[in-house]
C-alpha cells in the first residue's frame, strides 16, 4: 500500500475513530487503527468490540494494500509534524510515515488479524434525520443516564420510534428525561415501530463525532449502524426490556410554579454553595405565595436562603432536591419561562416548557428525615 | 444438556488449534443451540464474535464437529446476547446508594420489566384478618396449583384493601417457589389498553400477542376498566381463552364482582364466573390494628398502644390512607422526637377530610332514609320499631361525626328529642362500630353517598 494524505484529513480521521480503540490484554490489536484502500478512499476503522468506528478519507492512492498499527502512536505523530503531505507506505508489516523532513517506521500488523467489522443485514430500512436535531435531542436526554451494573437495561438511551415519532429517553432512576421528535423532522422507511437501547458510550461517541448533515440509522436485532457523511458507526445494543417508563410521568401536579428560567438557574447556583457533600437544596412556597424560597445549609459552614418570584397554583410544599440533578435538567431548556411541577415530598417532580410540550425531565426529591 | 455436552468436546479440541487469547476473547459464551438435518447452529456472544469465528473458524468448527457426528453437513452462527447473570456489582452498588442515601428513587423502576411485578408486594407480607381471609386462602391454593385449582381467580374489593397487594404477592411467590420456571406477567388494565393501543399504532400487534400469550400466570389488574374498550376487550377475550384453554392460570383484581361490571361482555363475564370469585371486604378494627403493628415491625419502630388504637379506630375505609397516616405520624416522631394524642388526631383529621360539598343536615336525613328505604318523616318521628330505631342512631351518629352538630341541635332536628338521647347514639356507634362488621360497612355506605352528592 501506498498512500499520499493531507495532515487535516489523517488527523481529523484518527481523532473521530480514537476513542473506538481500546487497550485489551487478550486482544492487543485493538489498540490498533486499521488502515486499508477502499473504493478510491482511505478507511481508517477502530474498535473495542462493542462498536466499531469507520472513517473514509480523501487521498491519493497510488497502490492499494491495507496494515494496522497503534493508534496512538500514528495520532501522535500526525499531530506533531509541521508538514502538509504526509507519504505512507507498507513493507513486511511495517508502515513507513515520511514527511519532507521526518520519517518514522511503525511497526503493524496485517489485516488478517484485525477483528472483521460486523455488517448490516437489513440496509433496506432506515431512518434519516438532520445531524443537528439528532445530536441536540440526545444532549438532553444524556445526562439522566448512568452506566448500570445491575440494571444494564436502563444503562443506555432508549430510542422509541412510532412511526409518526421518535422518542428518545435516559434515566438513572432518579431522574428521567424525554425528548419526542416529530415525524416532519426525519425521513424513514420503516414500516413498523421499535424500541432499541443505545449503550451510553456509543450515545457520547455519537455526539463527540456527528458533523453537520444528515444521519442515517440502519437497525438489525442486535445491531445498529449510523452513518454521517463519511463517518460510520456500528454498535452493539443493550439486550433487554426498557422499563415501563410512561407510569412515571406525573399526570397532574399538586403544585404547579412558572419561573424564569435565569433565575431559577441563578438560585440553585447560589444557594448550593451551602449545600455541602450530599448536594441537597430545599424548595419551599414563600408565604406570600408569590415566591418560591431556596434554601441550604450546612454544619460547617452556614446557612442561606434566597427568595426568587414565581406565579404559584395549588397547594404549599417544602420539598427537598439533589441540586446537581436539579442543574442537569435546567441546562436542557433554553425558553425565558419554566413550568416547575411539584408533588409533595416523596413523589417525582418535573420540568418542562409551557409551551413546547416536546421535552420535559422528571426528578424524585431527597428525602428529607 | 446433549447439545452442550457436544459443543464442550467442540470447544476442548479447538482450544488446542488457536492461540488462548484468541479462543477467549471468540468462543468464550458461545454455545450450541440446535442441531437437525445436518445444520448444526452456534450462538456467539455479539455481532464482532459472529463475523471472526464465521470467517475464521467455520472450518475448524465443521470438522469438528463431524468427527463426533458425521451427519453434520453445515454450520450456521446466530448472535445470542444470553442475559449474564452478575453477582459482581454488589461492591458499586453499595458505593452508589452510600452517597445517595437520600436521595428517593422512581418507586415503577423497580418493578422486574420482564414480569411487572413490584418485589415490594409479597404474600409473607399480607396481612390476613376475618374480612380477606378468603381471597388470602384462594390466593394460596393458587400458589399451590398453578391453572387447576381455581381458574380464573377473580378477586374483587373496594380501593385500598390490598387487591393489589395480594395478586402480585401470588405472583411473586410463584416466581420465587418455582424459581423462575414459570412465566408469570402482571399488568394493569390500563398498561394492557396502552398496548393494544401501541400494537395497533405501530403494527406491532402480533409481539403484543405473543408477550401476553406467551405466559404461564397472567395477573390483571382493576379489570373493570377495560369494559366499553371494544379493541382491547376483543383482545383480552382471546388471550383469556388461549391461556385458559392452555390450563394458564388466569389472576384478575375488580373493584366489583364481574356482574357489577356494566360495560363488560357478557361472554367476557361468564368466563369470569367459571372460576373463584373472592371478595375483600372492608378490613375490620383487629384487621386496621394488626396492619399498623405489622407496618412498624417492617420499619423497625414503635409507637404508643393508644396512638395505635386510636388510627386503627379513625381511619375506617382504606388501607392506603391508613399507611398514609403512620407515615406522616412517623415523620412528626423523628422530627419532634415526640407524638402527643392530640397531634396525632389532627394528622387524622386532615388525612380523613373529605372534598364534602356543602350538605346540609336535612340532606343528610334524608340520604339515611333513602338508604333504609323509610321516610325522612319516620326518622324523625316518635316511632320506635327496631327499623326505624337504627337508622335514627346512624343518622344521630354522622349528624356529630360529619357536620359536627351539637348534641341538643341533632336532638332537635330529630324529632325534639332530649341531648342526652344523641350523646347515647353516638357514644354507642362509635363503639359498636369496631365490633359490628355489619353496621360498619352500612355507615360506610351511607357516607359514600353523602360523600358522592
Amino acid at each position: 500500500m501506498i498512500l499520499v494524505v493531507l495532515k487535516n484529513n489523517l488527523k481529523d480521521g484518527l481523532s473521530a475513530i480514537e476513542r473506538a480503540s481500546s487497550e485489551n490484554n487478550n486482544l492487543p490489536i485493538l489498540k490498533n487503527v486499521l488502515i486499508k484502500t477502499f473504493n478510491n478512499k482511505i478507511q481508517l476503522s477502530a474498535t473495542n468490540l462493542e462498536l466499531a468506528i469507520t472513517k473514509f478519507v480523501s487521498g491519493k492512492i497510488v497502490e492499494e494494500g491495507s496494515i494496522t498499527v497503534p493508534l496512538s502512536t500514528l495520532l501522535t505523530i500526525t499531530n506533531n509534524i509541521n508538514n502538509e503531505k504526509i507519504n505512507l507506505e507498507v513493507e513486511n508489516n511495517t508502515l513507513k510515515f515520511k514527511t519532507d523532513n521526518y520519517e518514522a517506521v511503525i511497526q503493524g500488523l496485517p489485516e488478517e488479524e484485525f477483528p472483521i467489522i460486523p455488517k448490516i443485514e437489513n440496509t433496506n430500512n432506515y431512518l434519516q434525520i438532520g445531524s443537528e436535531i439528532f445530536k441536540d435531542s440526545l444532549l438532553k436526554v444524556i445526562n439522566a443516564v448512568q452506566p448500570s451494573e445491575i440494571r444494564p437495561e436502563i444503562g443506555g438511551v432508549l430510542l422509541d420510534f412510532q412511526i409518526t415519532n421518535l422518542k428518545l429517553v435516559g434515566t438513572d432512576s432518579f431522574r428521567l428525561a424525554e425528548k419526542t421528535i416529530n415525524e416532519s423532522n426525519f425521513k424513514c422507511t420503516f414500516q413498523r415501530g421499535f424500541k432499541i437501547i443505545i449503550p451510553l458510550k456509543t450515545a457520547q461517541e455519537l455526539l463527540r463525532i456527528i458533523t453537520d448533515g444528515e444521519v442515517n440509522l440502519f437497525i438489525d436485532p442486535n445491531q445498529i449502524l449510523i452513518k454521517n457523511n463519511d463517518l460510520e458507526l456500528i454498535s452493539r445494543l443493550i439486550d433487554g426490556v426498557y422499563p415501563d417508563y410512561e407510569q412515571i410521568i406525573p399526570k397532574d401536579f399538586k403544585t404547579e410554579t412558572i419561573i424564569e428560567k435565569e433565575h431559577l438557574v441563578s438560585a440553585v447556583k447560589l444557594v448550593s454553595t451551602f449545600s455541602g457533600k450530599v448536594n441537597e437544596i430545599k424548595i419551599k412556597v414563600g408565604d406570600s405565595k408569590k415566591n418560591l424560597e431556596f434554601y441550604s445549609a450546612n454544619q460547617y459552614i452556614g446557612e442561606n436562603k434566597y427568595l426568587v418570584p414565581a406565579k404559584i397554583k395549588g397547594e404549599a410544599f417544602e420539598t427537598s432536591f439533589n441540586w446537581r440533578y436539579l442543574m442537569d435538567g435546567l441546562k436542557n431548556f433554553n425558553s425565558k419561562e419554566l413550568v416547575f411541577g411539584v408533588n409533595g415530598d416523596n413523589r417525582p417532580s418535573i420540568l418542562k416548557n409551557s409551551t413546547d410540550s416536546s421535552y420535559f425531565y422528571i426528578l424524585m426529591p431527597t428525602k428529607n428525615y | 444438556m446433549e447439545f452442550d455436552q457436544i459443543w464442550q468436546n467442540v470447544l476442548g479440541e479447538i482450544e488446542l488449534q488457536v492461540s488462548k487469547p484468541n479462543y477467549v476473547t471468540w468462543l468464550k459464551n458461545s454455545r450450541l443451540l440446535d442441531k437437525q438435518e445436518g445444520v448444526a447452529l452456534i450462538s456467539l456472544p455479539n455481532s464482532f464474535a459472529k463475523e471472526w469465528v464465521e470467517n475464521k473458524y467455520q472450518k475448524l468448527i465443521l470438522n469438528s464437529l463431524r468427527g463426533l457426528d458425521e451427519t453434520t453437513k453445515r454450520v450456521q452462527f446466530t448472535v445470542h446476547n444470553k442475559p449474564t447473570t452478575l453477582n459482581t456489582p454488589k461492591k458499586t452498588r453499595e458505593l452508589a446508594a452510600a452517597n445517595l442515601k437520600t436521595q428517593l428513587s422512581f418507586e415503577e423502576l423497580k418493578v422486574d420489566p420482564e414480569t411487572n411485578l413490584n418485589p415490594r408486594y409479597t404474600l409473607g407480607s399480607f396481612v390476613v384478618g376475618k374480612t380477606n381471609e378468603l381471597a388470602y386462602a384462594a390466593a394460596s391454593a393458587v400458589v399451590e396449583e398453578i391453572g387447576r385449582k381455581y381458574n380464573p381467580l377473580f378477586i374483587y374489593g373496594g380501593v385500598g384493601l390490598g387487591k393489589t397487594h395480594l395478586i402480585q404477592g401470588i405472583g411473586n411467590e410463584i416466581k420465587k417457589k418455582y424459581e423462575n420456571n414459570v412465566r408469570v406477567k402482571y399488568v394493569s388494565s390500563e398498561k394492557f389498553t396502552n398496548d393494544v393501543i401501541y400494537g395497533i399504532r405501530n403494527k406491532r400487534m402480533e409481539d403484543m400477542k405473543e408477550k401476553y400469550r406467551n405466559v404461564d400466570v397472567l395477573i390483571i389488574d382493576d379489570i373493570q376498566f377495560i369494559g366499553g374498550k371494544p379493541s382491547t376487550e376483543e383482545e383480552f377475550f382471546h388471550t383469556f381463552n388461549s391461556l385458559y384453554e392452555n390450563n394458564k392460570q388466569i389472576i384478575i383484581s375488580s373493584d366489583r364482582p364481574p356482574k357489577f361490571i356494566p360495560t363488560l361482555e357478557e361472554r367476557l363475564r361468564s368466563r369470569f364466573e367459571g372460576g373463584m370469585i373472592a371478595d375483600m371486604a372492608w378490613p375490620d378494627y383487629e384487621l386496621r390494628f394488626a396492619i399498623l403493628k405489622t407496618k412498624l415491625q417492617e420499619k423497625g419502630v414503635s409507637l404508643p398502644e393508644n396512638i395505635l388504637e386510636f388510627i386503627a379506630n379513625k381511619i375506617q375505609r382504606n388501607l392506603r390512607e391508613l399507611e398514609g397516616v403512620l407515615n406522616r405520624v412517623l415523620f412528626y416522631q423523628y422530627t419532634k422526637k415526640e407524638v402527643s394524642l392530640k397531634m396525632v388526631e389532627e394528622i387524622v383529621n386532615e388525612t380523613v377530610q373529605q372534598p364534602t360539598k356543602n350538605i346540609n343536615p336535612v340532606q343528610l336525613i334524608k340520604i339515611v332514609a333513602d338508604y333504609f328505604q323509610i321516610l325522612p318523616t319516620e326518622l324523625i318521628g316518635r316511632c320506635r320499631q327496631k327499623n326505624v330505631v337504627e337508622p335514627r342512631q346512624i343518622a344521630m351518629y354522622l349528624l356529630r361525626d360529619i357536620l359536627g352538630l351539637s348534641y341538643p341541635d341533632i336532638g332537635q332536628r330529630l324529632g325534639k328529642r332530649d341531648h342526652t338521647t344523641a350523646i347515647y347514639a353516638y357514644r354507642k356507634l362509635s363503639e359498636e362500630i369496631n365490633k359490628n362488621q355489619d353496621l360498619n360497612q352500612k355507615i360506610i355506605a351511607i357516607k359514600d353517598l353523602i360523600y358522592k352528592e
